[in-house]
């Protein structure tokens, strides 16, 4: 007989969500929904409306200090898209050395929350990063050695690592670096951590692998379960827009379609109203939803769209860029993390190239910045969880209408399409496999916060 | 106590004539950063470079000493120094910041360092910051009219300006020297000068005037072990300055501490004034 027990709130992972599962009497999920809780802090779209094109990325940064490099650089290339600018070469590659050095702080940053979920390969030793005891000390100063590289090239190139103040603005950047001492100090940093990204990757995969090839398995420290087969499958396709960096509506060579996207609300994607019918107060740490009999309501409880490609959910994230341009095929959560960790060199030697290639002297805004006739633009950048699609349309310099689809709203669908297969204890597993950043996800309006009701059903 | 706290007093001026050539007094600041930047000590300095305008000075990031010589002579107008900390850091990619400010600047630096509101990692890149003595500042347009209006100088044609000795002075590059009286200045200061209780520039690393010393010379009080390690143990070593004990130059300490007392006393009573500026109100006191 089907039960229904609920995780919430989730952990490790970037805002606030839960799992409601219906699961079979071996406590394997028969249908999952995986659904944002964070309440949308005034819902960016409708602010932006009216506000100068400038001002608008500078906002959408604000939606996440994780990826807020994805926000800035997605929308301030709508607006580029939407009033036809093309900004000069040197402000290009300077974005991508800032686009490199966000994803290595993420991905970093990532392995962080992944771990507590795994093993020490060999050992039945789950990882604890905060252990002074090795070999997981030295792991975690390697992380932050590589979180600090790239949060110091972001200071460098961006002005900023968290919101970058100095770059983009429509047109460009605001400043080039300065020659040579600037410039230097990326290659430093950049060559410093080549050997570290190499170690590092290497061991994240074997511990990824030494994950999946057991049969057993407990999320950190809590009960062992069996684990199945096609832990984390899913049968949706997969959307990317490019291995880096991104695509946009000025490319000759356009990598996302807009006429491809719909959306739908959460009302017409998630599960009705249910009631929880069992509970685990071992489920570390505090227990799932008590008591037996609360009312969950997913369809009107969830704070995100659901954004279709050709009708379907789609994954989006590392193993899609993968997918997509290097014919990578590893399935299931495990698949998704290695795709994740394989990013981690990409993003140093293109940080390198486009150094190597910036003139420091050039030019870093464009000479005519069109004020835009209202025309629809819209710009993917592939953040460190997949592709954020910024649409927009600009009329004499004022936005007058503003969309974000980005990478976790995405993959909150899919992700619930994933969890079918799995036993429950584990269903964090495959969320955390996708890196979830739920602030991102989130942009409508709640409209009683007390109830955590979302009048998306109302919401025209 | 009006002095602020340091290690060391003397009279001095740089080593270096090709210095000292357009220097405002001894040259220490620009001597000095020259010697922090060839010894790694810094690799660049937050400077008053030239600006759009004749005596309008712009905050750049010196590195070179070329860029350094550009920025000498006092301008007595405002140039915001400390917006280019950060920036120092970011494009320009310093490790070591100097940065030369008057005593309210210092104070910016220092708070900057310890409570970094919107300051990330700039604070432990303060390599070396040098104050200067500061009795007032004037708005650019103020000191228009006192230059081109009260002293009848074409802003063009300034090379040097100088307070002391109860006047404001201005010379040009063909010979003559306009003066008045201090007193018609006071009406152009800017206000929120009238309430700054540091005249020596008492938060700095090495701080740096002129009243104290003769002319072409420079009064220069060591603060802390880091102002300390660079002028005394290292600088001075290497030949780079000239010195004189404070005690044996006229009018020498004596003066700065008559001064310093003058400035603390007259805008502490603005402060105090301002408590009680309104009828049952007062206006805000940021030190309290």
């Amino acid at each position: 007989m089907s039960k229904v027990v609920e995780i919430s709130p989730t952990t490790r992972h970037e805002g606030h969500t839960k799992l409601t599962m219906q699961v079979d009497d071996n406590g394997v999920v028969t249908r999952g929904d995986w659904l944002s809780l964070t309440p949308v802090r005034g819902g960016i779209e409708k602010l932006a409306v009216g506000k100068s094109m400038h001002q608008a990325p500078k906002i959408s940064s604000r939606v996440c200090g994780i990826c807020p490099i994805a926000h800035t650089l997605a929308g301030t290339e709508a607006m580029e898209a939407s009033i036809g600018c093309i900004i000069p070469d040197d402000a290009y590659l300077l974005r991508v050395i800032l686009q490199c050095a966000n994803r290595l702080h993420s991905h970093a940053l990532h392995n962080i929350l992944s771990l507590p979920d795994m093993y020490i390969p060999g050992t039945d030793t789950h990882i604890n990063p905060f252990t002074p005891e090795e070999p997981v000390r030295s792991v975690a100063l390697r992380i932050q050695k590589l979180r600090e590289v790239g949060q110091t090239v972001g200071e460098i190139v961006g002005g900023e690592p968290i919101h970058p103040s100095n770059p983009p603005r429509v047109g460009g950047m605001y400043k080039n670096i300065s020659p040579p001492r600037a410039q230097i100090k990326i290659y430093d940093l950049a060559k410093e951590a080549l050997p570290l990204a190499q170690d590092h990757m290497d061991f994240m995969i074997s511990v990824f692998k030494d994950w999946d090839a057991r049969p057993m398995a407990s999320v950190a420290g809590g009960k062992e379960v069996e684990k199945t087969e096609k832990f984390g499958f899913h049968d949706q396709g997969y959307m990317a827009s490019d291995t880096l960096y991104g695509s946009s509506s000025l490319d000759l060579d356009q990598k996302w379609y807009p006429e491809r996207w719909t959306e739908v609300r959460p009302w017409d994607w998630y599960q009705g109203e249910l009631e929880v019918s069992l509970e685990d107060p071992d489920y570390p740490v505090g227990g799932t939803t008590p008591p037996v009999g609360t009312k969950v309501w997913p369809a009107m409880e969830a704070c995100t769209g659901v954004p279709l490609y050709d009708g379907a959910p789609i994954e989006t994230g590392p193993r899609a860029r993968l997918a997509m341009f290097r014919n990578y095929d590893r399935k299931g959560a495990m698949g998704l993390q290695i795709a994740r960790q394989m990013e981690y060199m990409d993003c140093l030697y293109s940080m390198i190239e486009a150094v190597e290639a910036l003139d420091t002297n050039g030019k870093v805004v464009a000479d005519e910045i069109p004020q835009g006739d209202g025309s629809l633009g819209w710009a993917a950048n592939e953040a460190p969880r997949g592709t954020d699609v910024h649409l927009t349309k600009v009329l004499n310099g004022k936005v007058e209408w503003y969309s974000l689809l980005v990478p976790t709203t995405w993959n909150f669908p899919t992700v619930s399409r994933a969890l079918e297969g799995a036993p429950w204890q584990l269903t964090e597993v495959i969320m955390r496999a996708y890196d979830p950043c739920v602030s991102c996800a989130t942009h409508m309006m709640v409209v009683d916060d007390s109830k955590k009701v979302v009048a998306q059903k109302l919401f025209q | 106590m009006v002095l602020g706290n340091y290690k060391n007093c003397v009279s001095a001026r740089a080593a270096d004539p090709a210095i000292l050539s357009a220097s405002q007094d001894g040259g220490i600041v620009t001597q000095l950063f020259a010697f922090a930047l060839e010894e790694g000590i810094i690799d660049g300095a937050v400077v008053a470079g030239p600006g759009d305008e004749p005596y309008k000075p712009e905050p750049v990031v010196a590195t070179t000493v070329a860029e350094l010589m550009e920025a000498r002579g006092t301008r007595y107008t405002i140039c915001p120094n400390v917006s280019m900390i950060k920036e120092a850091t970011r494009s320009y990619g310093l490790d070591k910041v100097g940065v030369v400010g008057t005593p309210c600047q210092i104070q910016a630096v220092r708070k900057a360092q310890l409570y970094p509101m919107g300051m990330r990692s700039v604070g432990d890149k303060i390599a070396l910051a040098i104050g200067i003595f500061c009795m007032e500042n004037f708005p650019y347009q103020g000191l228009e009219t006192m230059v081109e209006d009260l002293c009848n100088v074409k802003m063009e044609s300034a090379v040097k300006m100088d307070i002391g000795k109860g006047k404001f002075s201005v010379y040009t590059a063909r010979g003559a020297v306009s003066q008045i009286p201090l007193k018609m200045t006071h009406k152009f200061e800017q206000p929120g000068c009238h309430v700054c209780l540091d005249y020596v520039a008492n938060l700095a690393d090495v701080s740096t005037g002129s009243v104290g010393s003769p002319d072409g010379w420079s009064t220069v009080f060591t603060r802390t072990k880091k102002g300390e390690t660079i002028w005394g143990g290292k600088a001075i070593e290497a030949g780079y300055f000239e010195t004189k004990p404070i005690a044996d130059v006229k009018p020498g300490l004596d003066l700065v501490t008559k001064l310093a007392t003058d400035k603390i006393t007259k805008n502490q009573k603005t402060l105090d004034e301002r408590a009680s500026f309104g009828v049952d109100k007062g206006l805000r006191n940021p030190y309290i």
